[in-house]
């Protein structure tokens, strides 16, 4: 009997759960659920699901690691090569998601079964795209019954994205409190008064947040759906959710960085050309690219390492860059919305539920370009904590670029601001990084007085 | 037997509020239909482009 470790996250559904052994993630399946399963597999579902990628696929593996009375199977999925929450996600990529959901909610209803829970930390990203990664969440259908897990498929998927589209608010930070997802009467007061003149909108959220909040008894009544119906509901979320986008006239942070900046066509290019030979010889392992912009250099990352993660505190830029990495069909750049000096932390029953950033994100390479001076000069943090915070994340190779305070954009961020800690200089970055790193190579960006570093941690 | 089903409270009011919005939109469906057919009748028949289609059974 090998050891074993219950992932923290997987205890809600009675039907099985996720486990590590031997440095992998398996699934067992119990008892209770050998007939959903059987359906799964012998009604062509499964099948289909994960021909078309839209499922992760698994291997049986006969031995019950567990040895509880209750195992029917053990499951090895493909495993993903980094675990993203729904409050990391730009609006394009729960988008995304919540389309996903649907195309397997309506495949499994032709096949005689149903998603029993519709949560958004049921899909992942991974080579680009969203996939479903829970395998038990499919049962048996009963048609005569509605959707069971349609109020929190809007909770979690479509009022979400609601709210963005009409309000522009960041739902990111709504998400990261509204685990479950945010409530139908929440939504209906956030969102304006024209959306109810949309009759999909009306019905499921004006109506839900009304209906649902004044039948909390329970019901004898006998209800009557039909498989009909079922697909029709579905359709009207999808052309509900297909429309919705972000307003990009929004002025971000980075909205338009290396267009408007004058520092953009020959500082990018020489940098570009540093860059692209400290990186020439790394193309093993996770690269993380933090504070990636509009993903320029993630790009040039990805053309030779296929596990690029992408990660910025601006939405807009990572959902630029992941509908442009999708257009472009470039499948190894995964895109998150992180704030490096505010990342998300563990949270969930007992803190362990969902894991920190720091937990999920050490690689074996970190790039922290035009990064530096943010984090000292607009947020504050000393020299000291920005080489300690990047020295954690690093497994073996960091390059970052020093941005001096001669710098026009260090004269920006400090116009108006007198407080900010000093010494500020290379020989200071050089002596902290120097703790934890080791020099590998330096080179001026020609036309600047910024520097390129490519550092070893030690 | 529904053992699994507590940890997602359904409410009654999911359920109530799922068969009005079937009722609706059923309605909408067939005032569509209705209003198709019309339209068919005084214009000539045009090729159907269908788009990606997940109904696939087996």
């Amino acid at each position: 009997m090998a050891d074993y470790f219950q992932h923290p996250a997987s205890f809600k559904d009675p039907s099985g759960f996720v486990f590590r052994a031997n440095d992998k993630f398996y699934r067992q399946v119990n008892q209770s659920y050998a007939d959903d399963y059987h359906l799964l597999m012998s009604s062509g579902l499964y099948k289909i699901l994960t021909d078309k990628k839209l499922l992760v696929p698994h291997a049986e593996v006969n031995e019950n690691f567990t040895q509880s009375k209750d195992w029917y199977k053990t499951l090895l999925p493909e495993q993903l090569s980094f675990i993203s929450y729904p409050y990391e996600w730009s609006f394009d990529e729960l988008k995304d998601a919540a389309l996903l959901t649907l195309r397997v909610m309506k495949i499994a209803v032709n096949h005689g079964m149903i998603l029993k829970d519709a949560t958004s930390f049921n899909i992942q990203f991974y080579q680009g795209k969203p996939i479903f990664i829970d395998t038990l969440s499919f049962e048996k259908y009963d048609a005569s019954k509605p959707w069971i897990a349609y109020r929190q498929f809007c909770e979690c998927f479509l009022f979400p994205l609601l709210i963005e589209h009409y309000r522009q608010i960041d739902v990111q930070k709504l998400l990261s409190v509204y685990l479950e997802g945010i409530p139908a009467q929440t939504t209906a007061k956030l969102l304006p008064r024209k959306s109810k003149f949309k009759l999909n909108i009306w019905l499921h959220v004006f109506l839900q947040s009304k209906v649902g909040a004044n039948n909390n008894k329970p019901s004898n009544r006998t209800i009557s759906f039909s498989k009909e119906k079922l697909l029709r509901l579905l359709d009207s979320l999808e052309s509900t959710i297909k429309p919705l986008r972000i307003v990009t006239s929004v002025q971000t942070t980075w909205n338009n960085y290396y267009d408007e900046t004058i520092l953009s066509k020959d500082y990018l290019d020489a940098k570009e050309k540093i860059f692209r030979d400290f990186i020439n010889d790394i193309n093993n392992g996770r690269v993380m690219d933090v504070g990636c912009n509009d993903g320029y250099f993630s790009k040039i990352l990805a053309e030779k390492n296929n596990n690029v993660i992408a990660v910025d505190f601006d939405s807009q830029c990572i959902n630029r860059l992941y509908v442009s990495a999708k257009s472009n069909n470039i499948t190894s750049i995964l895109p998150f919305c992180i704030d490096l000096t505010n990342p998300s932390p563990a949270v969930g029953f007992n803190h362990s539920e969902r894991q920190s950033f720091a937990e999920r994100a050490k690689a074996e390479t970190v790039t922290a370009l035009a990064l530096i001076h943010h984090l000292v000069l607009s947020k504050n943090v000393p020299l000291p904590d920005v080489a300690n915070m990047l020295a954690g994340l690093t497994k073996k190779y960091l390059v970052i670029e020093f941005v001096p305070l001669s710098d026009e954009k260090s004269q920006q961020l400090i116009a108006n601001k007198t407080n900010y800690h000093t010494p500020y200089d290379p020989p200071a970055f050089e002596k902290y990084f120097s703790q934890y790193f080791e020099i590998e190579r330096q080179q001026v960006i020609p036309t600047t007085d910024r520097i390129l570093y490519r550092m070893k941690k030690k | 037997m529904k053992l699994f089903l507590l940890y997602i409270d359904p409410g009654s009011g999911s359920y109530l509020v799922q068969m009005i919005i079937a009722g609706v939109l059923a309605g909408l469906f067939y005032f569509k239909n209705l209003w198709f057919k019309i339209k068919s009748f005084f214009s000539k028949p045009k090729k159907d482009d269908s788009s990606e289609n997940d109904n696939v059974n087996g």
